[in-house]
């Protein structure tokens, strides 16, 4: 049996939504490293890999925006950008709506799961899981 | 026996006696209260008599309710899955080979790594992409063997029995805890199996860890704490230690239950205050003792049983928003 190629499969609508475009992440991963930017510096950032237009990055940055990912300030005739969250906390937000949305989903009727992805697991609890997982296998025969 | 199936047992037998006990006294009052809405409230007896039933027809609905709601969920469910499935990928082929799984593995397409049992006469284990490109051919088999445990008992099956007697008896509120702990304990017993299939915890240890959310912070409580620990912090400290967890019910659900099922007899074995040896009995000793009393226990135990009802409800709206 051929294995899928995974990327090429149409993703559900809703799993869509809840990750941000190639663009999109381009434009936040830069935000994130100069804490704050405008549209311009953005693009000319952006030049040295690749070409895109100035409106192109003006619309995802608006985007960003509306989705409460950045903050902005007028400075003059122009908006300065600032990211709401620093990356962690962005992937800790992701990680709880992906779990929000697994739950609303499934909620009853995945009534036997494999749960880990659903629950609070604290610090300590984190590193015992850890430590087991590391453990060499000789140790446990 | 193992532990979990003890506790069903225990659970099954203590719905069924309460099931008994409280359709006794549904059927007492049904007269009473026909006569009561012929010609109105006459004595504390009719209004004892019409409060309860009101207690047993939102007992009906939330057992019906409960009942439809996850056979609902259950088909939106699998409407979804089989949107999403895709030909099973060769590591969940090789992951499978000898575990007697041929044909009930699904695998959809998901950014969200999860597996979990479904279906009643004849489970399936779902597995999502993310979950399986997440995972080593070692971790795979180890989440396997655990779901196959799963599928082999039908939990789905006994999860939904023990829901609809847990809803519909929420005026015995032990039986809740009694399904929420045998919920823990049916993961515990799956995680050793999955160890003891595998040969060591490595594995499934491994699995669960890379299963885990980035926020520390996630708490949604959809499958039921037990004391302090979430449900997969007691899954780790099970793997860590192997200690047996203790069953941790609250007094106040123990009280309440006995309670709740002794003010039912006692208002069966008076006929919700018809019967010759109550009307023998003065008036003063009769109505509280025997009716208000009784009565006023049914309802204490109906609020707490109800708010545990409603938790996962609000925990749901939570999830939704």
């Amino acid at each position: 049996m051929s294995r899928p190629d995974l990327r090429r499969l149409r993703r559900p609508e809703k799993a869509e939504e809840k990750f941000l475009g190639p663009l999109e992440t381009e434009v936040m991963a830069r935000l994130w490293k100069r804490r704050s930017a405008t549209v311009r510096d953005i693009v000319e950032d952006l030049a040295r890999t690749r070409e895109l237009a100035y409106t192109t990055v003006m619309t995802i940055m608006v985007r960003l925006h509306e989705k409460g990912l950045l903050e902005r300030t007028r400075e003059g005739k122009t908006y300065v950008y600032r990211p709401s969250h620093t990356r962690d906390e962005h992937r800790a937000r992701l990680s709880r709506d992906l779990v929000r949305g697994l739950v609303a989903e499934f909620g009853d009727a995945a009534l036997a799961a494999f749960s880990a992805e659903l629950d609070t697991v604290d610090a300590t609890h984190r590193a015992a899981l850890r430590r087991l997982a590391q453990k060499d296998t000789r140790e446990t025969r | 026996m193992k532990r979990a199936d003890r506790v069903f047992t225990i659970m099954l037998g203590l719905a069924l006696a309460s099931s008994a006990i409280l359709l006794a006294l549904l059927l007492t009052l049904v007269p009473r209260v026909e006569q009561l809405v012929g010609r109105g409230a006459e004595d504390t007896a009719d209004v004892v008599a019409a409060g309860v039933l009101l207690l047993a027809v939102c007992g009906i609905s939330l057992g019906l309710l409960t009942l439809l709601r996850q056979l609902v969920a259950t088909a939106v469910l699998i409407r979804k899955l089989v949107a999403q499935k895709i030909a099973l990928p060769p590591s969940v082929v090789t992951a499978a080979t000898g575990l007697d799984l041929h044909g009930r593995i699904d695998v959809v397409f998901d950014e969200r790594p999860f597996s979990f049992c479904y279906w009643f006469l004849r489970p399936r284990i779902c597995l999502s992409t993310a979950l399986v490109e997440r995972l080593d051919s070692d971790e795979l088999r180890a989440v396997l063997y655990h779901e196959r445990y799963h599928l082999r008992q039908r939990d789905p099956l006994r999860q939904i029995v023990a829901r609809y007697f847990a809803a519909g008896l929420y005026v015995v509120p032990v039986v809740d805890e009694l399904l929420s702990f045998h919920t823990l304990q049916k993961e515990i017993e799956a995680d050793q199996e999955a160890v003891r299939a595998s040969g060591d915890v490595r594995s499934l240890a491994s699995a669960l860890y890379k299963l885990l959310p980035d926020a520390d912070d996630v708490s949604l409580g959809l499958l039921v704490p037990v004391s302090s620990l979430s449900v997969t912090e007691a899954r780790i400290e099970q793997l860590v230690v192997g200690r047996p967890l203790p069953i941790a019910l609250s007094p106040v659900s123990v009280v309440l239950s006995g309670g709740a099922l002794v003010a039912a007899a006692v208002l069966v074995a008076v006929k919700g205050g018809a019967s010759v040896v109550f009307e023998t009995l003065p008036p003063l000793y009769a109505v509280p003792g025997l009716l208000v009393g009784p009565a006023s226990l049914l309802f204490a135990a109906a609020i707490d049983g109800g708010l545990h009802q409603l938790r996962p409800l609000t925990q749901r709206l939570f999830a939704q928003t």
